[in-house]
C-alpha cells in the first residue's frame, strides 16, 4: 500500500490516491489522483458514461464498486474504504442522489429526524431539541430552497417531481451539515432559479461551517452559477484536465471533444 | 424499486413450516400447575368428552346436541387439502378442556385466591371501580372475570361470557347461534362447534352506540392445550360497537393506554412501556410458588406503593456515586434487586414520540329519545388554542344536563374568564356563551349551550373532577401544543407556593387534581417537557373528600416549569443552583430509591410478565426486567369462530390483533352478515403462530350493504401466514373493500386468499381489492390466490396486487444518511404497511410498529 504524502494528508478533507474502480470485472475509474482541501468548490466536468456517477456512488459507498487493492482513499485522516455507507454519512459524508429513491409510507419528516440525531449524536449540542422544533426548521429551509413545506409531512419521494426530489436532496443536506458535500446532477430537473438558490445554499454552508462541495455535472453551463475553486474533467473514467474557471472557457469554446483525444493518451 | 403484478401460483407447496422454532430463551420458564384446576378433559377427543364438557357446564339439550353434531361432522370432514400444511396437528395430543375454577364467577369475590392474585397484577380489579369500560378477561377456557360499565348495562347492551349469555339470555343465542358459520361450514369450525368454551357474546340495542372498544384477553397457559372459543355479536338496527381481541399466546396482553402506571393500575391497558419507552405487548404472565426474601422498593418522587421483587428480579437502575451528590453521569444498567442501595438511581422510560394530527374527527351522538341517537362526525382543530382550553376544561370545566359545556373561576380571574371565552369564539366560531355569576362564592362561569360542545369534551377529556383524563392522541401531540394543555390546566388548578422556613425558602410549583389517571397523564406530559415531577397522593376520607393527587415540580423543574407557564422564577435560590434529585435525559426520568424492605416469605405466589422484545416493562413507574418466560414445546391449537349480525343501518368494527407463539395452529373462522345499509369492518393482524389460515368474511345480504376487510400478516422462519378475505355480496347497491398487506421474512410465507362472490341480483355493487406483498429476503415467499365469481354484468370490480422487494437501491439510499442496515429495513417494512395502520386506534398502531420493529430486527437478508 502506497502512504500518501504528508502534506496532502494535512491540507486534505479528501484524498483519492492511486483510486481505480471497478463494478464486477469491468474497471470504471483509472488511477484516480485528486485531494480536495476543506472548504473548497469543486466541479468535475465530463459527457455521459464517463464515470462520474460512479465516482460519487464509490465515494458514499455503494457496495457495488470495489477499489482496486492499491487504491488509497482518506476522509479526514481516516481510511475511507474501511467504512460502511451509513459510517461515511455519519462520519459527515454526504451524497445527494441523482436518482433519490421512492420510500412508500415513510414520512419525509421522521426519516429526517431519524438521520439529524443519528449525524448529531450528542442531543446537548443537537441545535434543534425536539422533532416540533425540527419540523419548524425543516420548513424555514424548505421555503429557502422554494420547496412545498407540505411534502416533509407525505411519504419520501411519494409522487414527488423530479424537481421536487432535486430540492429535497439540497435540503437534507442542509440538514446534515457535512463536511463533504457530493452533489451528483443535481442540475437535471432543476430550472435556473432553483440552481441559484442551491448554489446560494451551497455557499452558505461552504461559508458557516466550511463545507468542502464537490458538484458533478455534466453540463458545463449551469457550472458558472456555482463559481467552483477547481474544475477538473473526466473521460472515460481518467482524469483528463484540472483548472480553474479558465479551464471552462475551453470547455464552452471546444466541447469535451477537445480531451477525448487526451484520454487515449493518458491510458 | 422492482414492482411487478404476482401472478396466482395455483400449485402451493408446503414449506418446511415449524422445523425450526426460534431458539427459545425461555427453558427456565414457570406455568401455572394445571393439577388444580376443576376439570381437565383426558387429551383426545371423544363423544364421551364432549358430552362432560356439556355436562360440566350444565348446558341446555339443544347445546348437547349441538354439540355431538358438530362432533360428527367433525370426524366426517377431511383436513383442508389446500392452504397451509396441517400436518403437524395431532388432534390426539390436545386437551381439549380446562377449567380453572368450580364455579364461573360472578363477581371478584368469587375468583380463587390463586387467579384472583394473577388479575390483581394484571389491574383486572380496577374494572370493578369502574375505570374501565369492559373486561372479559379468559383463563384458559373459561372466563372467570368479567365486568361490564354499568351504563351500557342501563342502555340494554350484553357483553357476557358465552356460557353466561346461554344461561341468561337462552333464546337470543339460540336465534343465531351456528346460524352464520354451520358445523358443516369446514373441519375447524366443526371442531369448535363440538369443543368451544368461553369467548364472548354481544347483543348491542337498536340505536345504541358503544364508544368505547369492547376488549378481551386470552391466554393459554397450558401446553397442548386447545383455545376454542365462540363469539356471537348481534348489532341490532342502526346501533355500532367497536370490539377488539387480542390475543396473546400463553400470556395475556395488557396495553396501557395512557402512559406510565403501576402495575396494579394498569387495567384499560393494552402495552405496557418498556425499557427502551416503546409500548411493548406481554406474552406471558407467570405465576410460581416462592421461598425467601422478598424486597419491596419505595421510590422517591413516587406514591409509596412499592415494588416487590423476588430476590433474582432485575431493575433497570444507574448506581449511585456519591451519597450526597446527584450523579454526573447515567449509564444505565439491569441489576438484581438484591443487590441495590438506597439512593441508587431507578430508571423510568420517556415516550417521546411525537404524533401530531392538524384536527381530530369524532363521532358524537346526536339527538334523543324516541328516534335514538344519529352518529354525527365533528372535525375539530386541534390547535395550540385548542390544547389550552382543553387545559382550562380539565381544571375547572364541567357539564350539566348533556347539553352545557361550563367554566366556573372565581370572579377575580378575569383574564382566564376572557381567555375562555375568546379561545371558545376562536376555535368553533359561533357558539351561545354566557357568563353567569354566583354571589355566594364570588362564582364566575362561562357557560355555553351547546350540546355537541358538551359532547365532545364528556368524550374526550371526562366528565366529573375524578374523572378526567387526557384523550390518547393528545398523548404524543407536539410539545408546543401539550405545554398549551400544561398552561390552561395549571392556571386552573395549579399555584406557586413559597413558604418561608427556618433555613430558607421552600418553592415549588403544585399542581392538584382528583383524577388518578389525569395525575399519571400529566406527569408523563411533564416529563416530555423534561419537568420532573413528585406525586403525593392525599387520602382526605376522613374529611369526606376525594384523594387528591398533587404534582410537585421543584428545583431545576419548577425553573423550567416557571418559564413553560410564563411565570419565570429565578434560576437560583439562597445563592445557589435550584436542584431536584431527579435527573432527565432523552430515554429515561431517573429517581432515587427511598427505601428497601425486605421480607423472608414462604410460599408465596409470585407473579411475572414476558413482555415482548424488551422484555421488560414498567412496574410501580420504574422498569423492570422480566425473569423467565413458559416455554411449550409441543403445539397447541387456537380454532375459534365467530359470528356477526350487522343489522339494518347498524356498524361493527372487529378487530384482532395476534401474535402467537412459533408453536401455535390459528384456524378461526370468522363471518358477519350484514343487512341494508350496514356495516362490517374487519381488522385483522396477524404475526406469531406457525400457521394461520384466516379469512374473515361478510355477506352483504341487505341493499347498500358495506363490508371492509383490513388484513395485515407478517411471517418469519417456519412461520405460514395464508389469509384473506370472503365477500359475498347478494344484494344491489354493496360494496366491498378488501385490502391485504403482507411481509415475508427469514423464508417466510405469506398468501392471499380471497373470495369475491357477487350474486345475480347484486347489480350496481362494487368491489375492490388490493394486496401489496413485501419481501424482505430472496429466500421469503408470498402467492396470491384470488377467486372471482361474479353474476351480474352490472358491477365495478377491482383487483390490484403488488409484490415489492426491499430494494437494495432503497437500502442504500436510507444508508447514505447515516443510517444502520437494520434501521432502514424497518423503516421500508413500516412504511409499507403505513397506511393500514394508520387506520388502527392510535395504541394498537404504535404496537403495531413496535411489533414489526421487533420483528425485523437481525433479519439482515
Amino acid at each position: 500500500m502506497k502512504l500518501s504524502s504528508p502534506t496532502q494528508g494535512i491540507s486534505s478533507l479528501l484524498s483519492l490516491q492511486h483510486l481505480t474502480v471497478k463494478v464486477g470485472e469491468k474497471t470504471i475509474l483509472h488511477d484516480l489522483s485528486m485531494d480536495f482541501a476543506p472548504g473548497s468548490f469543486h466541479v468535475i466536468l465530463g459527457p455521459n458514461g464517463s464515470g462520474k456517477s460512479t465516482l460519487a456512488s464509490f465515494l458514499a459507498g455503494h457496495p457495488d464498486y470495489v477499489a482496486a487493492t492499491d487504491s488509497q482513499v482518506t476522509f479526514g485522516g481516516q481510511n475511507l474504504l474501511s467504512l460502511s455507507a451509513d459510517q461515511r454519512s455519519r462520519a459527515g459524508l454526504f451524497l445527494a442522489f441523482q436518482q433519490p429513491v421512492m420510500v412508500p409510507g415513510l414520512r419525509v419528516l421522521n426519516f429526517l429526524w431519524l438521520t439529524y440525531q443519528r449525524r448529531f449524536s450528542d442531543a446537548a449540542t443537537r441545535p434543534q431539541k425536539t422533532i416540533v422544533a425540527f419540523r419548524d426548521y425543516l420548513k424555514t429551509l424548505a421555503v429557502d430552497l422554494d420547496l412545498k413545506p407540505e411534502l416533509i409531512d407525505r411519504g419520501l419521494h411519494e409522487g414527488f417531481s423530479g424537481g421536487e426530489k432535486k430540492r429535497l436532496e439540497v435540503l437534507q443536506l442542509m440538514v446534515l451539515q457535512p463536511k463533504l458535500a457530493i452533489l451528483d446532477e443535481i442540475d437535471s430537473g432543476l430550472d435556473v432559479d432553483a440552481l441559484k438558490l442551491t448554489a446560494a445554499a451551497l455557499h452558505r454552508l461552504q461559508n458557516e461551517i466550511g463545507t468542502t462541495i464537490l458538484l458533478i455535472t455534466h453540463h458545463q453551463q449551469i457550472v458558472r452559477t456555482f463559481k467552483p475553486d477547481q474544475v477538473r474533467v473526466l473521460i472515460q473514467g481518467k482524469l483528463v484536465a484540472s483548472g480553474d474557471m479558465n479551464l471552462l472557457e475551453q470547455i464552452e469554446a471546444e466541447g469535451f471533444n477537445s480531451f477525448k483525444t487526451l484520454a487515449t493518451e493518458v491510458s | 424499486m422492482s414492482r411487478f403484478i404476482a401472478k396466482p401460483d395455483l400449485q402451493p407447496t408446503a414449506v418446511a413450516a415449524g422445523k425450526k422454532l426460534l431458539a427459545n430463551d425461555y427453558q427456565f420458564g414457570f406455568s401455572y400447575p394445571t393439577a388444580n384446576y376443576a376439570f381437565v378433559a383426558q387429551p383426545g377427543l371423544s363423544q364421551q368428552v364432549v358430552e362432560q364438557i356439556s355436562e360440566f357446564k350444565t348446558e341446555p339439550a339443544w347445546l348437547r346436541a349441538s354439540r355431538l353434531q358438530a362432533l360428527t361432522e367433525f370426524e366426517r370432514k377431511l383436513m383442508p387439502a389446500w392452504g397451509a400444511d396441517l400436518s403437524g396437528i395431532d388432534f390426539k395430543s390436545f386437551h381439549y378442556y380446562l377449567r380453572p375454577t368450580d364455579v364461573v364467577a360472578k363477581t371478584w369475590q368469587d375468583v380463587p385466591a390463586d387467579v384472583k392474585k394473577t388479575f390483581d397484577r394484571l389491574g383486572i380489579p380496577e374494572a370493578e371501580r369502574g375505570v374501565l369500560a369492559g373486561v372479559k378477561a379468559q383463563y384458559d377456557s373459561e372466563v372467570v372475570y368479567g365486568s361490564l360499565k354499568k351504563t351500557w348495562a342501563d342502555d340494554g347492551v350484553i357483553f357476557l361470557s358465552m356460557d353466561e349469555a346461554i344461561k341468561q339470555h337462552p333464546d337470543l343465542v339460540r336465534e343465531y347461534f351456528g346460524k352464520l358459520i354451520s358445523h358443516q361450514d369446514n373441519k375447524f369450525a366443526a371442531l369448535n362447534g363440538a369443543v368451544w368454551s368461553g369467548g364472548s357474546f354481544v347483543y348491542v340495542p337498536k340505536g345504541v352506540h358503544v364508544k368505547m372498544p369492547l376488549q378481551t384477553y386470552f391466554r393459554i397457559n397450558s401446553a397442548n392445550a386447545g383455545q376454542f372459543e365462540r363469539t356471537l355479536i348481534i348489532v341490532d338496527e342502526g346501533a355500532s360497537v367497536h370490539y377488539v381481541e387480542g390475543c396473546f399466546t400463553a400470556g395475556t396482553l395488557i396495553t396501557t393506554r395512557v402512559g406510565i402506571k403501576p402495575i396494579e393500575q394498569v387495567t384499560e391497558a393494552d402495552l405496557v412501556l418498556s425499557h427502551t419507552g416503546s409500548w411493548r405487548a406481554i406474552n406471558q404472565t407467570q405465576v410460581r410458588s416462592y421461598d425467601g426474601k422478598l424486597y419491596t422498593v419505595t421510590v422517591t418522587g413516587q406514591p409509596s406503593v412499592g415494588i416487590q421483587a423476588t430476590v433474582e428480579h432485575p431493575f433497570l437502575v444507574v448506581r449511585r456515586k456519591y451519597l450526597n451528590e446527584r450523579n454526573q453521569i447515567w449509564s444505565t444498567a439491569w441489576q438484581p434487586v438484591s443487590s441495590l442501595k438506597p439512593k441508587d438511581y431507578v430508571c423510568s422510560p420517556i415516550d417521546r414520540t411525537v404524533n401530531d394530527f392538524e384536527t381530530q374527527n369524532i363521532e358524537i351522538p346526536m339527538g334523543r329519545g324516541r328516534h335514538g341517537f344519529k352518529l354525527e362526525t365533528v372535525t375539530v382543530p386541534t390547535t395550540a388554542d385548542f390544547f389550552r382550553l382543553a387545559g382550562f376544561y380539565l381544571a375547572e370545566g364541567s357539564i350539566s344536563d348533556e347539553h352545557y359545556l361550563s367554566f366556573s373561576f372565581n370572579e377575580a380571574e378575569r383574564d382566564y374568564i376572557e381567555d375562555v371565552k375568546n379561545l371558545i369564539q376562536k376555535i368553533f366560531g359561533k357558539v351561545s356563551l354566557a357568563e353567569s355569576h354566583h354571589l355566594k362564592n364570588h362564582g364566575t362561569s362561562v357557560v355555553v349551550s351547546s350540546t355537541k360542545l358538551a359532547r365532545i369534551f364528556k368524550i374526550w377529556f371526562g366528565a366529573g373532577c375524578d374523572h378526567k383524563q387526557i384523550p390518547e392522541w393528545m398523548l404524543q401531540a407536539d410539545l408546543a401544543k401539550q405545554a398549551q394543555l400544561i398552561l390552561g390546566w395549571y392556571w386552573g388548578d395549579g399555584s406557586f407556593y413559597s413558604k418561608q422556613l427556618k433555613h430558607g425558602f421552600k418553592e415549588m410549583f403544585r399542581l392538584c387534581t382528583t383524577s388518578e389517571k389525569l395525575a399519571w397523564q400529566m406527569r408523563q406530559l411533564l416529563l416530555r417537557q423534561d419537568i420532573a415531577t413528585s406525586m403525593n397522593v392525599r387520602s382526605r376520607r376522613h374529611e369526606g373528600r376525594r384523594t387528591m393527587f398533587t404534582l410537585v415540580v421543584g428545583g431545576e423543574a419548577a425553573v423550567k416549569f416557571g418559564d413553560l407557564v410564563g411565570q419565570p422564577i429565578k434560576a437560583t435560590l439562597h445563592y445557589k443552583k435550584r436542584a431536584t434529585a431527579f435527573y432527565i435525559d432523552d430515554k429515561y426520568f431517573y429517581a432515587p430509591i427511598k427505601s428497601i424492605e425486605i421480607d423472608t416469605v414462604k410460599n408465596v405466589p409470585v407473579y411475572n410478565f414476558s413482555v415482548q422484545t424488551d422484555e421488560s416493562y414498567v412496574a410501580g413507574g420504574v422498569a423492570v426486567h422480566n425473569c423467565t418466560a413458559p416455554n411449550f414445546s409441543a403445539s397447541s391449537l387456537h380454532s375459534a369462530v365467530v359470528e356477526i349480525f350487522v343489522k339494518a343501518g347498524a356498524r361493527c368494527q372487529y378487530t384482532t390483533i395476534q401474535n402467537w407463539y412459533q408453536n401455535v395452529y390459528n384456524l378461526v373462522t370468522k363471518r358477519a352478515c350484514v343487512e341494508r345499509e350496514g356495516e362490517m369492518i374487519w381488522t385483522d393482524f396477524n404475526m406469531g403462530s406457525k400457521v394461520t389460515m384466516k379469512y374473515p368474511g361478510f355477506i352483504l345480504a341487505g341493499e347498500g350493504a358495506k363490508g371492509e376487510v383490513l388484513s395485515m400478516a407478517l411471517a418469519g422462519a417456519g412461520q405460514h401466514q395464508d389469509t384473506g378475505a370472503k365477500a359475498v355480496h347478494l344484494a344491489p347497491h354493496t360494496s366491498s373493500t378488501i385490502i391485504s398487506k403482507s411481509i415475508s421474512k427469514a423464508g417466510g410465507r405469506t398468501s392471499y386468499r380471497g373470495l369475491v362472490h357477487i350474486g345475480p341480483k347484486a347489480h350496481h355493487s362494487k368491489n375492490t381489492v388490493v394486496c401489496d406483498a413485501l419481501l424482505v429476503d430472496d429466500l421469503s415467499r408470498t402467492d396470491t390466490y384470488p377467486v372471482e365469481k361474479i353474476f351480474t354484468n352490472l358491477v365495478e370490480v377491482q383487483h390490484e396486487a403488488t409484490v415489492s422487494k426491499i430494494g437494495d437501491d432503497q437500502l442504500f439510499y436510507l444508508m447514505s444518511r447515516g443510517l444502520d442496515e437494520t434501521t432502514a429495513r424497518k423503516l421500508i417494512v413500516n412504511g409499507f404497511v403505513a397506511d393500514l395502520v394508520r387506520k388502527l386506534p392510535l395504541e394498537y398502531a404504535v404496537e403495531m410498529n413496535r411489533l414489526i420493529d421487533m420483528e425485523m430486527e437481525g433479519s439482515v437478508g
